[in-house]
């Protein structure tokens, strides 16, 4: 392919966080009117590109180029001013405006500070009928659903003529028929030169899509492939690293004929998760794992009483149960929630205060709490879970990610546990750490605890799992008992691409 | 329908209730000199909604646009019984005075940082402290008052013809209609909105959160200048205690009318029904006979019945948009597979 027809190139990317090379020496580039999937598992580095693309990070080496000539972005302004927008994850519109009102914000069409609100507002529904987009100009933002929401993401970028529009996981909250539309808006702004970095974890839509995709692992180039050379299963063993993995050594849980503690019929809850079934016997440590908005999270919080759901049964111990958070602690329930810093402890409480606060039944007597037994239980709990400092008076927000959620467990530990739930325990902690939180889960499971986790994390999953559930799009649609998957069939059948079928798609 | 749009029927409809309940039960409550009573007595405070509402809609507050009224009025009278100042030159300080007190609002909230509560509740003391400053003393130091007889000043507490609206009220309707307007249909309304509901998309899209918020504050302190004047106009003096409970009256009708503390909702013509509503809950009330007192303790009830039926109501409207989308989508999911 010839250099002119490269519209933006990323030459030898450098960018180091405390020591770690989160890129080392990456190359990336995208042609006029191509979508240019980029693929790499959790922590590949594809994030970090993105933001040094779109001005967020400074890069620490490398240079970049746009048509040609060699630019600097140094902020999310001289990254627009370039022609790249971006469509986010999280949306950033203002949900109490119009559509024509979002689009033209900061753009405005005035005189004397007066909108010319008909001249914006036919500008805008032109631009809407031209791409068939199924939103109105005049459509106030909080009513529409989320895959319109991100239409009129896609026409703010349009409106700034962008000519590089990067979607990061924009199909991950829309239903199929949402996300056909929104495939088919991709392949219009194509034939219109505009040229698109695509980022998903569905690999089949990834494969559909692409014109080119490159591939990162561990913050290095790992591969790039044209459209014409795809096999899935090459570019899953790009991702991974590895020639073959193979399955890892069996967890065979030895009481597998052991009571279930928890058991789930038919849940569901509507928009979250529909006609879910499975059950956790003691001991046992049961993962769900699939794409996130899955529906996983939402089944933890269903089931620990803090999220309602539409129908369905759970029963502990072959006994009906109503979650309700305070009925599920005093049953012997324990939570390790998914955003550790929000849900998971008091920043500004000791470790002490951080355990005493699930413990009061235990330590306070007719409203007073006895300040020795506190003390006792803090030192207990560090214990359990390893703290370093071993200190249980230092303020939980001042410990490394890995102690925190050590401190988190740690509330729960000193409990007479009978269920155990996890929800992506891991994220954001140092390897060492992943290790002793795994260690203490295993603990867990040999005392007898039923163990549900929720992880992304597939070396986690097969780690610490002795069955595995893949979500997808709210159903378990794969059960594996671990000895038996291997990376590769998680990630397929995550990715809603079964394993035997993935070649003849391609072919 | 739109969540805002029921939500204006909800309060219009309470509002309607209300006159009719004490029509209908009181003989003294509809007559039209009871009713230009009542709308003369919220004009003041409407004014002063005003711009409140708006640093509402910006996501914040202002406690302190009742103190900056008394502040303005006190200087006035400062001005006229002190110095031989002309009316022109006195209104130009006064007003002088109100902008920067809006100004300063906005300082420390858009550039100092300062949460808006604590930035309006601290700019309360300093102008109530500013108000002590500028009272009038008599020999022995003692604070006392003056009588402002200005015929220019005077007549803005009057009304047109003999039985016609007053002067006030025709003001806080046709500032807020402006205000509206303002909203609206500007460039700088937008950004008001667009700042409270979303800053972050507001600011990436070139939006500036120091403008934004100075511009509110700045027209929150013209407000308290207009009422300042009316106030006046009515009472000939200034007490040190003048407009120190307004400021939580302008903010109750605010709310009442559907502006949201989390901000980017609410507009003038919800306030001005909540400043209806507000005065024709206590008028009617003191028909039946009830003391003052007990007026306060009904009107706080009400306040506080409106703000959990507003939670409950948001809470509600959200989960049926998202219950509508789910169940659409599961309808498309049958219908593509079946």
């Amino acid at each position: 392919m010839a250099e002119k027809d490269l519209l933006f190139e990323m030459r030898e990317i450098e960018k180091v966080f405390a020591h770690v090379h989160a890129l080392d020496h990456v190359n990336f580039n995208v042609r006029r009117g191509e979508v240019h999937a980029l693929l790499g598992e959790n922590g590949a580095g594809k994030s970090t590109l993105i933001k040094i693309l779109t001005g967020v990070y400074p890069k620490d080496g490398g240079q970049i180029f746009m048509d040609g000539k060699e630019v600097e972005i140094s902020s999310r302004e001289s990254a627009a001013a370039l022609g790249i927008a971006c469509i986010f994850q999280e949306l950033s519109l203002v949900p109490t405006l119009s559509v024509y009102q979002n689009v033209m914000l900061g753009k405005e069409i005035a005189k004397f500070g007066i909108v010319n609100a008909k001249q914006e507002r036919k500008q805008i529904q032109d631009l809407i009928d031209h791409y068939g987009f199924p939103v109105g100009a005049n459509d106030i933002v909080e009513t529409l659903s989320v895959a319109q929401m991100q239409m009129v993401e896609i026409l703010k970028a349009l409106a700034t003529d962008a000519k590089l529009i990067i979607m990061d996981e924009p199909t991950a909250s829309l239903s199929s028929r949402e996300s056909e539309l929104l495939y088919k808006i991709i392949h219009q702004l194509r034939e219109r030169d505009v040229s698109i970095i695509y980022i998903s974890h569905r690999l089949e839509e990834v494969f559909n899509l692409s014109d080119r995709i490159t591939i990162l692992r561990d913050g290095k180039n790992a591969g790039l492939v044209e459209k014409e050379h795809i096999v899935p299963s090459e570019i899953i063993k790009m991702m991974i690293g590895k020639e073959v993995s193979e399955a890892t050594a069996s967890r065979e849980l030895k009481t597998s004929d052991a009571e279930p503690v928890l058991t789930v019929k038919h849940l569901t809850r509507l928009g979250a998760y529909n006609d879910v079934s499975f059950e956790v016997k003691r001991g046992e440590v049961v993962v769900l794992t699939g794409l996130v908005g899955s529906g996983r999270t939402e089944i933890v919080r269903t089931v620990y009483g803090a999220d309602p759901y539409d129908s369905g049964e759970i029963l502990i111990e072959g006994k009906p149960y109503q979650p309700k958070i305070s009925r599920s602690v005093a049953t012997g329930f324990g939570l390790i929630p998914e955003d550790r810093r929000t849900q998971g402890f008091s920043p500004l409480l000791s470790v002490t205060g951080n355990v005493a606060v699930t413990n009061y039944d235990k330590l306070s007597k007719s409203g007073f709490v006895n300040k020795a037994n506190e003390n006792t239980l803090g030192h207990e709990a560090v214990r359990l879970v390893d703290l370093r400092p071993p200190n249980p008076d230092v303020q939980v927000g001042n410990l490394s990610g890995g102690n925190q959620q050590k401190a988190v467990l740690g509330k729960w530990l000193t409990r007479d546990l009978k269920i155990m739930l996890i929800d992506e325990p891991t994220v954001g902690i140092d390897i060492g750490a992943k290790d002793e939180i795994y260690e203490i889960i295993e603990r867990l499971s040999a005392d007898g605890v039923a163990v549900l986790m929720v992880s992304s994390d597939i070396a986690e999953v097969l780690r610490v799992a002795h069955r595995i559930l893949v979500m997808r799009g709210g159903k378990i649609t794969k059960e594996f008992n671990n000895g038996v998957a291997t990376q590769e069939d998680i990630l397929m059948a995550s990715s809603g691409f079964a394993a035997e079928e993935g070649k003849e798609a391609d072919a | 329908m739109r969540q805002e749009t029921l939500r204006r029927f909800i309060s219009f409809g309470l509002l309607v209730l209300l006159v009719i309940i004490f029509s209908v039960t009181t003989d003294s409550f509809l007559n039209w000199g009871n009713i230009n009573t009542l709308l003369r007595e919220c004009s003041v405070t409407g004014i002063l909604a005003i711009g409140v509402t708006m640093a509402i809609i910006t996501g914040g507050n202002d406690l302190s646009c009742g103190h900056l009224m008394g502040t303005v009025c006190m200087l006035f009278s400062f001005l006229y019984y002190y110095t031989g100042m002309s009316l022109l030159m006195i209104l130009a300080l006064t007003l002088l005075l109100a902008l920067m007190g809006g100004l300063l609002n906005g300082f420390s909230v858009a550039v100092l940082q300062i949460p808006d509560f604590i930035a309006t509740l601290s700019s309360q003391f300093i102008f109530a402290g500013l108000t002590y400053i500028f009272a009038i003393r008599n020999e022995y130091g003692s604070i006392t008052q003056a009588q402002i007889n200005n015929p220019t000043i005077t007549a803005l507490g009057g009304q047109i013809g003999k039985n016609g609206p007053y002067f006030v009220t025709i003001a806080f309707f046709v500032m807020a209609a402006i205000a509206q307007f303002f909203l609206k249909k500007t460039k700088r309304g937008t950004y008001i909105y667009a700042m409270g509901a979303n800053r972050k998309s507001a600011e990436y899209s070139g939006v500036s959160f120091v403008k934004t918020k100075i511009t509110a504050f700045v027209i929150s302190g013209f407000c308290a200048f207009v009422a300042a004047m009316f106030t006046l106009g009515r009472l000939h003096t200034a007490e040190v205690a003048t407009g120190q409970t307004l400021a939580l009256q302008a903010i109750s009708a605010t709310v009442i009318g559907g502006a949201a503390f989390t901000g980017g909702r609410g507009d003038m013509v919800g306030t001005t029904i909540g400043v209806l509503f507000m005065q024709v809950l206590r008028n009617g009330m003191r028909k039946y006979g009830f003391t003052t007192q007990v007026v306060a303790v009904v009107s706080g009830i009400v306040i506080v019945l409106v703000l959990v039926f507003d939670a409950y109501y948001n809470e509600f409207m959200q989960k049926r948009i998202k219950r509508a989308a789910a169940a659409a989508r599961e309808k498309k999911a049958v219908s593509a597979n079946g």
